[in-house]
């Protein structure tokens, strides 16, 4: 193990003070009411961040630090490899671009809050995080993953006096600490095998562990990280509290919070249980890869079924989410499949092609919710039925929401894109798997995503066409104006990323392939790049991925057009008119389609998913005749399967319990002396009688 | 054998270049025959073949009306539909194994440009806030996003059985074997000559000779265009079209396509491609004379047909 102090400028400790400062000035400033001292700590400490996360990607060796250096557990000191440089490269870009938007949106909150206490979560939320990636040991790691939940948890509930948003906050802390528990019990498992509880210590002893207690750690781990990530049937809570919290807050939740659960499972999966690290047999774990694969697809339609039905944008945003984390649990699993039939090569294509998709989505996860914000920040709605011709009164925003709308639904020149391509490539490659079975499972599972991002391009046209296309459906868009230049420039950062890692693709393969090299040292050749031609053919290299030539072409025919066009048909005029209206000549708003009538068809499709059940009140004038009515009102609801089969028992029961345990809390004090007097009684009994 | 490796001769690219009017030439063509031979099949007259060409040139020069709801993104969709097909159009070997930019042209990426091309028109049927755009949108949301997985596995199953998912590569590979070596192929046959039908809005699927609003779908969204953007999406729908049935006739049936730059080869693979391509029109004309146009909500079904055979043909490719 290299230890390195070299370090010359303290990055790490100017990152951490940097959010200290953030989080405290936020606690001492209270009468700046601007969120200018809470954010602009922030940015420096994500820049700081950045540079520092670069450089181990980019010197490919790890840093050590020690923030305390004495203390209790003796093993509280931090390491950044390639992976967690990866994962802090995320949140610096992340948290820059948010904190920059934040100076503008906290103004919506500045009149009747005290926004004091949201600059401290704010802060602290971030640190923690990435104080998580960075921990080596299960001490710190369960603290800042304790400190992540909780600090989240108060942002989600931060407009508390919706009600519904402190529901929202309750399911989401139950589901986080049931999450906590399974980790801390997969870690300590490990802990108890190597008899430490540094991370050092788990790599050591990795390959000595026996099958039966890695599958156990496995299982724990991804039950439990899987809680946090949101795969289906644990994302309960992801639906409810991403859409309650402010939206800079959803931004990064969605793009950063559910990736620390990724996070942790390669940690425990490439690092703690030796796979791929060439001493264990690989077969074995066979069954993980399937697991992640099955759960994977599952979740991303799911997700994308929910997501296009959904009217509300933050909630469709969220369900979106699950979808892609499921595409990011596919990639994993191709790569865990591949690996344990030890290819290679293959196995860290499938790994790049998850990682990729993993940066996409943090990048244009967190711009689709910053344009959300947008929306909401000026017209005080997230219902797409009441939005409608936004892109008039704010064409910056739409700009950049449409960048990220074209990211997401997978689209060329755009980031999107190329994780696609890559996914695809995987799953393309998957004949070489010798077992024939698994070989046509993950064929099938093929179709799932092709499915999937099928029905995300629809949720997007829907979500974009809606709520910034047409004519306005409430009044107050007329009016409406572009939103802050601090908005739009965190809007605008993230765009550009993503249309630079959907041009340039070579920039994010390579620092995913420099990131993740470092991490497996008995295979130092998995994640480099070249080989993986040998086993695609000979042919099939990755020049499909030359974009920049692509849009080249593309843009020539452009200009090439619009010159045949004019020569060919030469100079025409242009008539503003009005939409055809059938020749009735009165248009109006309420005549255009509605998002739930946009995504009906689909609903009809997929009914035997949805459920959908709907409700006609007719309110007559009398009742005598039942053919003039009053007025009538439809309610379309879906059933959701999750919460009304699966979890509705459980809580029930649960409820149930609490009924029955209710009888001996009584209030009386000499009952509860009586309760704990025959307690006693019964353990001496049982001591006296054990041997 | 691989396709050939002479992208900078200059041949190469005049032959490239030529392919690429070849389609442009072509495209408007095919639909006139389409339409002759559905005329014959149902007794009428017909207009003549010609007659999509004198239709865009005439929408060329006339003026355009846009309605007062449209935003940049309707002004500005023909164009981004009209460059990405013909930059799919740029990939695609017509009688050649050799398309100008093959190297780049990777299927997954001709599906991404699809995708970019439908997604604008999606938008721009939005935007008018017309009834019509939304009902065409909402039914294209539903029929391409099932179209989307079957796709996926048929073209699985080609690029595995060729090895390949560069398109020129596989068309060479494809034209080396010769026949429909597999059983999967077939099945893949099967399902992609269905998924043409419906991406060309042929009549199970689609009728765009109507302006019925029970029946449209592609109609409905590009209702409000007049003028040189109708032009535009007339044509590129067109293109669309050939380029689809291309794909499906050298993937499938490559019998005849040259791969060297032969002037004797070239001539009968373009008169082999031509014969192909005009009764692979005949018989998409013929059923769609047979069929009438299904309800709706029974179209998925026979998506799920296209989706079935992609599933039968995956088994095959393995076992």
């Amino acid at each position: 193990m290299i230890s390195m102090f070299e370090h010359i400028i303290p990055l790490f400790e100017l990152v951490v003070v940097s959010y200290i400062c953030g989080a405290l000035f936020s606690l001492l400033f209270r009468k700046f009411g601007s969120g200018k001292p809470f954010f602009i700590p922030t940015i420096i400490g994500s820049i700081f961040l950045i540079v520092l996360s670069l450089k181990v990607i980019i010197d490919g060796s790890s840093l050590h630090f020690e923030l305390a250096p004495d203390n209790v557990f003796s093993v509280n000191h931090f390491l950044i490899d390639g992976i967690a440089a990866f994962f802090l490269l995320l949140i610096g870009i992340v948290s820059l671009s948010v904190s920059i938007y934040s100076l503008g949106y906290i103004k919506e909150y500045i009149e009747d809050k005290h926004v004091t206490v949201f600059g401290f979560f704010f802060n602290t939320f971030i640190l923690s995080m990435i104080l998580l990636v960075s921990s080596n040991d299960v001490f710190s790691f369960i603290v800042f993953w304790e400190l992540m939940s909780l600090t989240s948890f108060f942002l989600v509930i931060y407009n508390h006096e919706n009600e519904s948003n402190l529901k929202a906050g309750i399911i989401y802390l139950i589901m986080t600490n049931l999450g906590t528990a399974l980790i801390l019990a997969s870690l300590l498992l490990l802990s108890s095998q190597s008899g430490s509880l540094s991370f050092e210590s788990f790599r050591l002893s990795s390959d000595s562990n026996s099958a039966y207690v890695k599958n156990i750690v496995f299982i724990l781990a991804f039950i439990g990280f899987g809680t946090k990530a949101g795969i289906v049937p644990l994302h309960v809570w992801l639906p409810y509290a991403h859409p309650s919290a402010p939206s800079n807050v959803s931004a990064l939740m969605s793009a950063i919070m559910i990736k620390t659960a990724i996070y942790g499972l390669i940690r425990i999966i490439y690092d703690f249980s030796g796979v791929g690290s060439g001493v264990t047999d690989n077969h074995e774990f066979v069954w993980w890869g399937f697991l992640f694969v099955t759960i994977g697809a599952i979740s991303s339609v799911v997700g994308v079924l929910y997501s296009v039905v959904e009217k509300d944008i933050k909630r469709a945003l969220a369900y979106s989410s699950i979808e892609n984390i499921g595409i990011i649990f596919i990639g994993l699993g191709l790569s865990i499949v591949f690996l344990s039939f030890d290819l290679i090569y293959l196995s860290a294509f499938a790994m790049l092609a998850a990682m990729y998709h993993l940066l996409n989505h943090a990048i244009f996860k967190s711009l689709l919710f910053m344009g959300a914000g947008a929306i909401i920040f000026r017209t005080h709605t997230a219902n797409m039925e009441k939005l409608g011709g936004l892109v008039k009164g704010m064409p910056w925003t739409s700009l950049f929401f449409l960048v990220g709308v074209l990211s997401i639904s997978g689209l060329p020149f755009f980031n999107g894109f190329v994780s696609e391509y890559l996914m695809m490539l995987s799953f393309l490659s998957s004949y070489h798997i010798p077992d024939i079975l698994i070989a046509i499972s993950v064929g099938f599972a093929s179709a799932a995503f092709a499915l999937t991002l099928g029905i995300v391009l629809a949720t997007f046209v829907k979500i974009f066409g809606i709520s910034f296309l047409s004519k306005p459906r409430t009044d107050i868009i007329y009016r409406i104006k572009e939103v802050p230049h601090t908005m739009l420039a965190g809007m605008g950062i993230v765009a550009l990323i993503c249309i630079i890692l959907g041009l340039i693709p070579f920039i994010g393969i390579t620092m995913i392939t420099h990131a993740f090299n470092l991490q497996l040292p008995p295979n130092q050749t998995l994640f480099s790049f070249e080989p993986i031609l040998s086993e695609f053919g000979a042919s099939n290299n990755l020049s499909g991925l030359s974009l920049p030539i692509v849009l080249m072409i593309f843009v020539s025919i452009l200009v090439a057009t619009l010159g045949f066009l004019y020569v060919v048909g030469g100079r025409t005029k242009q008539r503003i008119s009005e939409t055809w209206g059938c020749g009735f000549g009165y248009f109006n708003e309420r005549m255009q389609y509605t998002a739930s009538s946009l995504s009906q068809p689909i609903l009809h499709v997929f009914r035997n998913f949805y459920r959908p059940s709907l409700a006609i009140q007719s309110i007559l004038y009398h009742s005598s005749n039942s053919y003039m009515k009053e007025s009538v009102k439809i309610q379309i609801s879906n059933k959701n399967i999750f919460e009304d089969l699966m979890y509705g028992p459980i809580i029930s029961s649960v409820f149930k319990t609490y009924e029955r345990t209710k009888k001996f809390q009584t209030g009386k004090i000499n009952l509860y002396l009586l309760n704990v007097f025959v307690i006693i009684i019964l353990l001496l009994v049982y001591v006296r009688l054990s041997p | 054998m691989m396709p050939i490796e002479t992208s900078a001769s200059v041949s190469g690219v005049l032959i490239g270049i030529i392919q690429f009017l070849v389609i442009l030439v072509l495209a408007p063509l095919l639909t006139g025959i389409m339409r002759k031979i559905k005329a014959i099949t149902q007794k009428r007259t017909g207009s003549s073949i010609f007659q999509t060409y004198f239709d865009i040139h005439k929408l060329m020069r006339k003026d355009e009306v846009v309605s007062e709801e449209a935003s940049w993104i309707f002004r500005f969709s023909p164009w981004i539909i009209f460059s990405s097909t013909l930059v799919v159009a740029l990939f695609i070997p017509i009688f050649v194994v050799y398309s100008p930019f093959g190297l780049g042209g990777d299927i997954i990426l001709v599906i991404g440009l699809f995708g970019l091309s439908r997604f604008f028109l999606m938008l721009a049927g939005l935007d008018v806030s017309s009834a019509f755009g939304g009902i065409g949108v909402s039914r294209e949301m539903m029929i391409s996003s099932l179209i989307e997985p079957a796709l996926f596995l048929l073209v699985f199953i080609v690029a595995v059985t060729y090895d390949a998912t560069n398109i020129d590569t596989i068309v060479s590979h494809a034209a080396e074997s010769s026949v429909l070596i597999s059983a999967s192929l077939l099945f893949s046959f099967f399902g992609f000559f269905i998924i043409v039908m419906a991406e060309t809005g042929k009549i199970p699927f689609d009728n765009p000779a109507t302006h019925l609003e029970l029946t449209m779908v592609h109609e409905a969204m590009v209702l409000e265009f007049s003028g040189k953007s109708l032009a535009l999406i007339e044509l590129s729908q067109s293109i669309k079209q050939l380029l689809l049935i291309s794909l499906l006739i050298n993937f499938f049936i490559p019998w005849g396509i040259s791969t060297s730059f032969s002037i004797a080869e070239m001539f009968v693979g373009l008169l082999a491609f031509l014969l192909k391509m005009i009764s692979l029109g005949m018989l998409i004309a013929y059923i769609e004379t047979k069929v009438a146009k299904w309800r709706l909500f029974r179209i998925p079904d026979l998506i799920f047909l296209s989706l079935a055979s992609g599933l039968m043909g995956i088994i095959f490719l393995f076992i």
